[in-house]
């Protein structure tokens, strides 16, 4: 019995690893995404967009991601990239300090670790591509608000992991506008839901309770986006209160189109993944950025500042009514 | 003790566990012979740290028994983490992170072992309150943001390879499973272990005293917790408020996979390195077969079932 | 002694109490917390929770667990919402969440009572193997933007009363007359208290312990349709958490693995009071970061103070015993 439940595993497990494999030679002319976490819409963009640029570009494009947004199994993944000999590996980071303990090892075996999506400033990668400067993310979204709430309003943030560095740089760059620009704004402490809509929708619904001159509220993690959607609506407050966030347009089509959600403000995450594998290419071959390159398939130029790293695809844009039929992301 | 007859002790998991391992192995290296190198076992060891020592720690406490499980692992290793950084950051010497980290996860485990002895809650509930408390702590008291100031000699022992092997591995883990196993099959302490696990009113009866072991495992179980949080916070360079998420659920699937019974009283310790070995293999090979990741909880998971459905029915219970 | 177990004993009137103050706590910080918005609000978010601490209670009862409540309410809940999504009519649709449950709950069981594999162990596997289900179900996006058929449905508010709450109340109601009118109560109660004496009193054991995770699975199912007609969206990460809290409140209702005991109504103010916690303190300004401290303390708390006071009690009878001898 024990002997055919082993030749039972066995087989399994070896037909379980029956797909394709990387060569040595495909190895190295690979550009490699890690995102913080797969299987949610942003992140799924960001790979169409980065299937696209390798067939473009002539490279292997690898995507792969933890099931969940834990720092030691995101590790784990960038480490075995940098074993396989991966020539680039771009990296979301789930906090600031994530690639520290990669960084030497990557450096040994000659693969090039940069982040995207989200950034390690002092972890020695060698570029960052940003979707738009997170000062510019978080001024865009209280700039609109207040162009529909007025500058005296009250505002709530609904975030997902307390963890999360790209998050709370965002947050960080809100306040500093409010302070700045709108100092009869309040905007409230940001509370943390994790990763799910029922959390983020319990906690927007008891904002909204405890402040009922609550204006607007903002989803800052895009798995936020739906429960706080939810709320505004669920509590009869489309109208009264303004959802928005960093939502992809699919997501944030219902609440849009309802009208519990004002607006949303994201970029174009599929230009992101296909500006990271061209990115890695360039790395992998050596080739110093320009302050202005124009990248082959992109149709605007993209900048790139020496002194910080950053190569940045462009402004934040925003999807109304108007415009968030046109695209399905 | 001869060693056919230890051999005959372990539990019959160990053989499937074994099996599996060179089927693993034997696959990869079939389909991707690249990656055989040092720098791969290099990596599943530096992986496996972590991991070890938390199922170490659950192992003990699930054998002796008495519905014994630690759901409170991951938490303790993330608020050891935590209380070391902020009391150096509160200006303790950096030489003493070592002893912070330990005595810190010594005491969440003895409050366990208290819950669970004293106060007579059951394991799984007084460990789940312990959960909710030390990994909401761990978030509540950084906000979220990792904890720098790790004493800058300390990452080169966290992150050190000596001839492919990771250094915390082979100082820390390796070692502890060693004198685990000698304290559970050569000292009465383990004795008494296996015993109460066994059958507690047996045990009560003969004179051992069922609830000092009992907190004596919860105590070491934080322990470990500790020396897993001073890992993360070498091999990391900072203390991760959320490095124990899922600890609790991996650490138990490691120890059921090592040959553990739920129920107490049967299993070894070196069924658990091999199991967690298996699991962080299992892991990499997929990743290096770039298989998309969440084949990996799922197979995990039927692998887990299929093992103790075999060991289920290939075993006569007592 | 059954009576004792299905009545209104020590621990609900704990429970009961610490909602009273809790209640008078919040409602003296802050205005907008007695108000029957957020009292409606409360009940609302604990929706989902009361269905799964339902099954949950079953289980513990009779010494048995499931740590996939949550991915087998998750995958029910793609069902239901792929369903939507495809058109069909929202009733139908609607229940199709207790019926994919059920089939989960048959795995389920298939799995712990006929693998004869620990509760904990086999359901810790099948969390494993759903999580990557509902992954591959979705075909790694989500399910957004959901007809609101169903919504309108299960939203409706007949005679003023929210449907959500006429379903808990039903349910409940079931299975209360299951535990106290027929033979299945006493069954599982025994089954809790040892499986070798039930089975030696000829307990149909394994029966029992089929159907109670089948019952759970249905269970899971009606919270998927609720889930979805709420948020009108299913997300990879479905799930996660729950499992967790459905033990923790079934624990605080007075539901005990050992000693066969068994309080539906301790689960459902157990849910709601942890609901009512976790809104009261963002209402009073506490970070949410701080709802797992609370939620765990309470459960300690609670469980901490019923040893001591019957310990105290204990010693004072000791007391007069001795005085009196």
């Amino acid at each position: 019995m024990l002997k055919m439940a082993r030749s039972i595993l066995a087989g399994g497990a070896v037909l379980a690893l029956a797909t394709a494999s990387a060569s040595a030679q495909d190895a190295h002319n690979s550009v490699a995404f890690v995102p913080q976490i797969v299987g949610i819409p942003y992140f799924n963009a960001m790979q169409e967009g980065g299937n696209k640029a390798g067939a473009a570009l002539g490279v292997k494009f690898i995507y792969s991601g933890p099931t969940d947004t834990n720092p030691v199994d995101q590790l784990q993944i960038v480490q075995n990239l940098i074993n396989q000999g991966v020539g680039a590996v771009a990296v979301s980071v789930l906090d600031a300090s994530s690639l520290a303990p990669v960084v030497q090892a990557a450096k040994a075996k000659g693969v090039k670790l940069f982040t995207s999506d989200s950034d390690a400033p002092k972890s020695g990668r060698a570029v960052y591509v940003a979707q738009a400067t997170d000062e510019g993310l978080g001024y865009t979204i209280v700039d609109e608000l207040v162009k529909r709430v007025g500058d005296d309003a009250k505002i709530g943030i609904v975030s997902g992991e307390a963890t999360a560095s790209n998050l709370n740089a965002w947050i960080g760059f809100m306040q500093q506008r409010a302070k700045e620009k709108y100092p009869k704004l309040k905007l409230l402490a940001p509370q943390f839901a994790g990763g799910t809509a029922e959390r983020a929708a319990q906690i927007a619904s008891d904002m909204m309770t405890a402040n009922p001159d609550l204006k607007a509220v903002i989803a800052v993690a895009s798995t936020t986006c739906p429960g706080v959607g939810q709320a505004i609506e669920t509590a009869g407050k489309v109208g009264k209160v303004i959802g928005t966030g960093y939502c992809s347009p699919n997501t944030a089509r219902s609440y849009i189109k309802s009208g519990s959600f004002g607006f949303s403000v994201l970029w174009d995450p599929s230009a992101l993944g296909y500006l990271t594998v061209w990115a890695g290419k360039q790395l992998i071959d050596g080739k110093p950025f320009a302050a202005s390159n124009t990248v082959p398939g992109m149709d605007h130029p993209v900048s790139y500042d020496d002194k910080t790293g950053v190569l940045l695809l462009g402004e934040p844009a925003v999807f109304t009514k108007d415009n968030v039929d046109k695209f399905n992301f | 003790m001869s060693l056919l007859s230890f051999a005959a002790k372990q539990p019959p998991a160990l053989p499937i566990l074994v099996g599996l391992w060179i089927v693993v192995v034997i696959g990869l290296a079939a389909l991707n012979p690249s990656a055989f190198s040092l720098f791969t076992v290099t990596t599943v060891l530096q992986f496996s740290t972590l991991l070890a020592l938390v199922a170490l720690g659950q192992t003990l406490v699930v054998l002796c028994g008495g519905a014994g499980i630690d759901l409170s692992v991951g938490g303790a290793t993330s608020l050891s983490a935590v209380m070391a950084m902020l009391c150096v950051k509160g200006g303790l010497p950096g030489a003493f992170v070592l002893l912070a980290c330990l005595l810190c996860g010594a005491i969440l485990g003895l409050i366990n072992g208290i819950l669970v002895t004293r106060l007579r809650i059951l394991p799984l509930i007084a460990t789940l309150g312990t959960f909710y408390i030390y990994s909401g702590l761990a978030l509540s008291l950084t906000g979220g943001a990792a904890q720098s100031g790790v004493p800058l000699w300390l990452v080169p022992w966290g992150r050190g390879v000596i001839h492919g092997l990771p250094l915390p591995f082979l100082t820390l883990a390796l070692p502890a499973y060693l004198v685990a196993g000698l304290l559970l099959g050569w000292s009465s302490w383990g004795r008494w272990i296996f015993a109460l696990g066994y059958n507690e009113r047996s045990a009560r009866l003969v004179g051992i005293p069922v609830d000092r072991v009992r907190l004596i495992a919860y105590a070491l179980s934080g322990l470990l917790a500790g020396t897993a949080a001073l890992v993360s916070l070498a091999w990391l360079g900072s203390g991760r408020p959320n490095i124990g998420d899922n600890l609790e659920l991996t650490s138990l699937t490691g120890a059921m996979l090592g040959g553990v019974s739920i129920f107490g009283g049967r299993g070894s310790v070196a069924g658990v390195m091999a199991a967690v070995l298996l699991l962080v293999t299992f892991q990499t090979a997929l990743l290096q077969l770039n298989i998309n990741t969440i084949w990996q909880v799922g197979l995990i998971g039927a692998l887990l079932i299929a093992v103790l459905l075999a060991d289920r029915f290939s075993t006569r219970r007592r | 002694m059954r009576s004792a177990l299905f009545g209104f004993g020590a621990r609900e009137t704990t429970l009961l109490a610490a909602c009273i103050v809790a209640f008078a706590v919040f409602a003296l910080a802050s205005p907008y917390f007695a108000t029957t918005d957020n009292l409606l609000t409360i009940l609302r978010n604990s929706n989902e929770l009361l269905f799964l601490s339902l099954g949950m209670t079953l289980l513990l009862a009779m010494a048995d667990v499931d740590v996939s409540v949550g991915v087998t309410m998750g995958l029910a809940a793609i069902a239901v919402g792929q369903a939507l999504q495809g058109g069909w009519p929202p009733l139908l649709a609607g229940l199709l969440g207790p019926i994919a449950g059920a089939a989960l709950g048959l795995v389920t069981a298939s799995v712990v009572v006929l693998g004869r594999i620990p509760a904990i162990v086999g359901t810790l596997g099948l969390f494993g193997v759903y999580r990557a289900a509902i992954f591959l179900a979705l075909g790694g996006s989500w399910l957004s933007g959901i007809p609101d058929g169903l919504t309108r449905v299960l939203g409706a508010r007949p005679l003023g009363v929210p449907v959500a709450i006429i379903v808990v109340l039903i349910a409940y109601g079931c299975v209360w007359v299951l535990l106290r009118r027929t033979p299945f109560g006493p069954h599982l109660l025994a089954i809790g208290g040892s499986e070798e004496r039930a089975r030696l009193s000829g307990v149909a054991v394994k029966r029992t312990r089929f159907a109670t995770f089948v019952v759970n699975g249905i269970l899971c199912g009606v919270a998927a349709s609720f889930y979805v007609a709420t948020y009108r969206n299913v997300a990879t990460t479905i799930g996660g958490a729950l499992a967790l809290e459905a033990i923790a409140a079934t624990a605080l209702g007075g539901t005990s693995i050992t000693g066969g005991r068994c309080s539906l109504l301790g689960t459902a103010i157990g849910v709601v009071l942890l609901r009512l916690l976790q809104n009261g303190l963002l209402l009073m300004g506490v970070p949410s970061l701080w709802q797992s401290v609370v939620t765990g303390g309470l459960l300690l708390g609670v469980l901490a103070f019923e040893v001591l006071s019957e310990r105290v009690a204990l010693a004072r009878l000791n007391i007069w015993a001795r005085a009196a001898s």
